[in-house]
């Protein structure tokens, strides 16, 4: 068994005899969903670098100026306060969907009655849009027509009505709850695959030979699943990076722009500021971070293969 | 002696079943509540749909007020859902076909560029294609391909291309080869292999990319928004971001949770429905 | 594809029966929510014209976005209802048709609403002109005014009394509040109520040719003050501090005290919620004065649409006798101040109000008018939001008025 990753290095080709023919009819088989990509994909991110080295307007005509906007962007505050609250958001909803995705996994793993029930139910809100669970979420959290602030005033809680969304703390831990909400059921069930693909003997003879359950965990389990881990990181980790809708719905950005994340900064720059030169070399530069950030991950990868 | 030994580990076993049933039903709760509340209170009749659905269910008697005002929106919901199920129904046939395509000529034939095309097609994950929207929509009005709901779906096959190539090799490769040469020395050559004798075997793979094709197809509002100019046309995502900026200055909190439900329950369908295959082609897909 | 059919089934008797002239269909947007008068107006239009308008409602908060995309795809609509404070950048950027040597001929050019033609206007030109016309206008709650002990036919002059009112209804307890404004970093919201307070009393936050940021005068201070005695007292419902907008007019659930409102709303309160008793009158400015905000939309032409015309048409169409009274009639105020007076005659006499309200009204004109006050991440709308439920006044006023000047400095 291996484990493969959504990154792109990951694909390891196989060297085999064919007829050149047969090249051929492979190169048919893929070629509808290269020209696919080509068309929808390559083509207009090709036109992206293109405006990247321009001042253009939405409306207009476009000027060239060269790698100005990419020498903009070292001295543009705004769009570092983004990479940073980008980062903090990823670093906190990371470690909160693991700290809850862990558990749930080892809880789901047992072969007992009912378990394939609780699969689905924690798998449930995986399926629904993001931005359906961000609508459905500042329903809930609304001051007037919501349930939390009712709640949190019922328990005595809060005073008056508590309005959630009004301060960063409230908002933010808000929206990982949601996020944690929505995510959690799709790592766990990663992480059970893991879990499932470890022997059962090995778990066994580490019990016979003493291991307490904390001790199997960190000393046979979690190393075992490294690599699990890691696919889980990656899709968790740049998810995160490309966050958008939640806080595009559920707090636009505020209290006082304090929740812009990158790509939403890129939004606001191509759409409302209409300067989609800036907006494209943006898109540009974070596309570099997230190659770097999975060259980093699939080193790691590499390490656990050496192992 | 032996009885009592026998009473103890029952008394185990229950306290154990106990605690995690109990467990399980918690978790439970927490993570069906959002869906109950939004439901119950969707059947809320219009006085009540502005105060806090404490308790959740419509006090009044069931109402579908809230479901109805959601149809004043746009150009009516069943429209709007019309044409949700026409984008998410072609995303899910094409990615079908084109992945399958794909994923077994990576699978199973050697060709120039293999490695670049399939890197190429995985890293369309990377963009955020918000960033890309403004030369697609330019390059769909030159296809003659901009408004139209084909346009729209063939954006969202792509989309879809990354993950569903990913997945449908690796399902490929998971097919012992032995099983595709004994059908070769039957007579069954390249498309009708393809279709007969592999396609049943990567069922689950399939039904996990279709899901994937649905679901986003269908939840995605930011594409459909930019790339559809009618209001016929629009997708219920779309419907939604009215509903959402509100009317006149008041937002109708019963047509968002109605929307919700809208939106909601057709994943859930197709999810109950289909998940047995679906975990299986996920599992499959996360270790191969 | 029955209503298409009928369609070109119809278009054809028609086109058979009139022979020469040929039937065009005018492609038209317009922003949701902003009221039914331009739907109205185009029904009827429908109803009596042979040229057709086929009208797409746009989410109003994507239509710029939405618009921009279609013209560089070469897909734009003949002609739309543009926000009036857009017109300015979509002027400057070349995409409009220059309509000058037409509309100047028109014998009531200059009764056509003046904030409107001069935001239409760029470079000496006219790109835009007046098609909704809306002003805001401060509105109390009669039956609350009673409730409270107060004389509810007295209109309040100054904030001093407004705070004062404002106390008294809060004290009648339970939902009811003094005061409202949708605060949730909503730029065009408090551009439209909370800007004419300053503007009242003489100050402004840009300077006149749009090129430097104005933002900290004594009267933007008290202006602030004002709103901020009502965060403290608990004079507003605690929504107000994440209201992006959607919840603007809360005035009309009967709880709100007083609120600054514009005359669309008014025109549907009237309309859907006849049984709301309130009164209206000029928004006081933080240190005397009154002034109001004039908003809506002008309607704008793509350049180079084949059926310049049919627009035109439209246009005078909207501009009759009979147009300006359907508008009326679904809550935009008359576009020719000319006529106002025999528009009007039949009419709510609140509407006065804020037809007067035009004379006193404000627009900014900047091109940059997105950017530094409408977007919900706009130095505006965070300056309002920080400044009046946050904890430092002081630097509320500092970020805003260095990130406007900033915005203004880089703007290509």
């Amino acid at each position: 068994m291996t484990i493969t990753t959504a990154s792109p290095l990951a694909s390891i080709a196989r060297p085999r005899r064919r007829a050149s023919m047969r090249q051929w009819t492979g190169i048919l088989y893929v070629a509808p969903a290269m020209a696919l990509v080509i068309v929808f994909f390559v083509v207009p991110l090709i036109f992206t670098v293109w405006m990247s080295l321009h001042n253009w307007p939405l409306i207009g005509q476009p000027s060239w100026i060269g790698l100005g906007n990419y020498t903009r962007m070292f001295s543009d505050a705004r769009f570092f306060s983004a990479l940073g609250f980008t980062a903090y958001y990823t670093v906190i909803a990371t470690i909160a969907i693991f700290a809850l995705a862990f558990p749930l996994a080892l809880f789901v793993e047992r072969q007992r009655t009912g378990v394939g029930f609780y699969r689905t139910v924690f798998f449930m809100p995986v399926v629904v849009g993001l931005a359906t669970a961000s609508l459905l979420w500042v329903w809930l959290a609304n001051v007037d027509a919501g349930v939390f602030s009712s709640i949190l005033r019922w328990f005595g809680i809060t005073g008056r009505a508590a309005n959630i969304l009004a301060t960063f703390d409230s908002a933010f831990a808000l929206i990982i709850v949601m996020v944690v909400w929505k995510i959690v059921g799709f790592t766990m069930i990663i992480l059970l695959t893991g879990l499932q693909a470890i022997p059962a003997d090995l778990t066994e003879a580490a019990r016979i030979d003493g291991a307490n359950a904390w001790q199997r965990f960190t000393k046979l389990t979690l190393p075992l699943m490294r690599r699990t881990l890691a696919l889980a990181f990656i899709l968790s980790i740049t998810g995160s990076v490309l966050a958008f809708d939640q806080f595009y719905i559920m707090t636009s950005g505020g209290p006082q722009n304090r929740m812009i994340s990158v790509v939403y900064y890129i939004f606001n720059q191509s759409f409302v500021s209409f300067q989609l030169g800036y907006g494209s070399a943006l898109s540009i530069a974070l596309l570099g971070i997230l190659v770097t950030l999975s060259v980093v991950q699939l080193r790691l990868l590499r390490v656990g293969d050496e192992r | 002696m032996n009885t009592a030994i026998k009473a103890r580990r029952a008394r185990k076993k229950l306290f154990g079943n106990t605690v995690f049933h109990g467990f399980g039903l918690i978790a439970s709760f927490f993570f069906l509540a959002p869906f109950i509340w939004a439901g119950l209170a969707s059947l809320r009749s219009n006085a009540e749909a502005q105060s806090p659905p404490l308790p959740p269910w419509p006090k009044n008697g069931i109402s579908v007020d809230a479901y109805l005002t959601l149809d004043t929106f746009g150009a009516g919901v069943w429209q709007h859902t019309m044409n949700s199920l026409l984008v998410s129904a072609g995303t899910v046939v094409l990615t079908v076909i084109v992945s399958i395509l794909a994923g077994y000529g990576f699978s199973r034939y050697r060709f120039p560029f293999k490695n670049l095309m399939f890197v190429l097609i995985i890293a369309t994950l990377m963009i955020p294609f918000q960033s890309i929207l403004t030369p697609l929509f330019i390059i769909l009005a030159k296809l003659g391909l901009n408004n139209s709901l084909l346009g729209l779906t063939l954006v969202y096959v792509t989309l879809q291309l990354p993950f569903s190539v990913f997945m449908m090799r690796n399902a490929f490769d998971a097919v012992p080869r032995e099983i595709e040469e004994a059908a070769r020395i039957d007579g069954a050559r390249d498309l009708k292999l393809l279709v007969r004798v592999l396609f049943p075997l990567v069922l689950p793979g399939v039904v996990t990319v279709a899901i994937f094709a649905f679901l986003n197809a269908w939840n995605e509002f930011l594409a459909a928004l930019i790339l559809l100019s009618d209001n016929e046309k629009y997708t219920l995502p779309v419907l939604m971001t009215a509903v959402r900026a509100g009317r006149l200055g008041a937002i109708n909190w019963g047509a968002l949770q109605a929307g919700v439900m809208v939106m909601t329950i057709p994943c859930l369908v197709v999810f109950l429905l289909l998940q047995r295959y679906y975990m299986r082609g996920l599992m499959a897909g996360a270790v191969k | 594809m029955l209503k298409k059919l009928i369609g070109t089934v119809s278009l054809a008797t028609i086109l058979m029966a009139q022979g020469a002239m040929a039937q065009e269909t005018i492609n038209m947007w317009v922003r949701t929510g902003i009221g039914t008068a331009f739907t109205t107006l185009a029904d009827s239009y429908n109803a009596s014209h042979e040229n057709q308008i086929q009208l797409t409602e746009v989410p109003f908060s994507e239509l710029v976005q939405k618009y921009a995309t279609a013209i560089a795809g070469g897909q734009a609509p003949d002609a739309l209802s543009l926000d009036l404070i857009y017109t300015p950048s979509f002027a400057a950027a070349g995409q409009l048709e220059d309509l000058t040597d037409w509309v100047q001929a028109l014998p009531y050019y200059n009764g056509l609403a003046p904030s409107h033609v001069a935001l239409g206007t760029y470079e000496g030109r006219n790109y835009g002109l007046p098609l909704l016309v809306e002003t805001s206008i401060f509105a109390w709650n009669k039956d609350l005014y009673a409730e409270a002990g107060l004389d509810p036919e007295k209109a309040p002059t100054s904030w001093d009394e407004i705070k004062a009112n404002a106390e008294k209804i809060r004290a009648l307890g339970g939902d009811k509040y003094g005061f409202y404004f949708s605060g949730g970093s909503c730029g065009g919201c408090m551009i439209f109520t909370f800007a004419p307070t300053i503007w009242g009393s003489g100050a402004d936050i840009l300077s006149e040719d749009g090129k430097t940021a104005t933002l900290d005068t004594p009267q933007a201070r008290a202006a602030v003050e004002n709103y901020r005695f009502m965060v403290e007292n608990d004079l507003i419902p605690a929504g107000a501090e994440t209201d992006n907008g959607v919840n603007f007019m809360s005035f009309s659930n009967g709880n709100i005290g007083q609120q600054s409102i514009g005359a669309f709303g008014m025109g549907s309160i009237i309309n859907d919620n006849p049984d709301l008793n309130f009164g209206v009158t000029l928004i006081p400015g933080s240190e005397g004065g009154v002034s109001s905000f004039a908003g809506g939309d002008n309607i704008v032409v793509t350049k180079g649409t084949p059926r310049l015309d049919a627009v035109k048409e439209f246009i005078e169409y909207a501009y009759s006798a009979e147009g300006q009274e359907v508008l009326a009639k679904s809550g935009a105020l008359p576009s020719r101040l000319d006529i106002a007076e025999q528009t009007l005659a039949s009419m709510d006499p609140r509407f006065q109000v804020a037809v007067d309200a035009i004379e006193v009204a404000k627009t900014p004109y900047t091109l940059l008018f997105n950017d530094l006050i409408n977007s919900a991440n706009s130095p505006w709308a965070i300056f309002t939001n920080a400044a009046i439920f946050g904890g430092d006044v002081d630097g509320a006023f500092a970020a805003a008025q260095s990130e406007m000047q900033s915005i203004i400095d880089n703007a290509p």
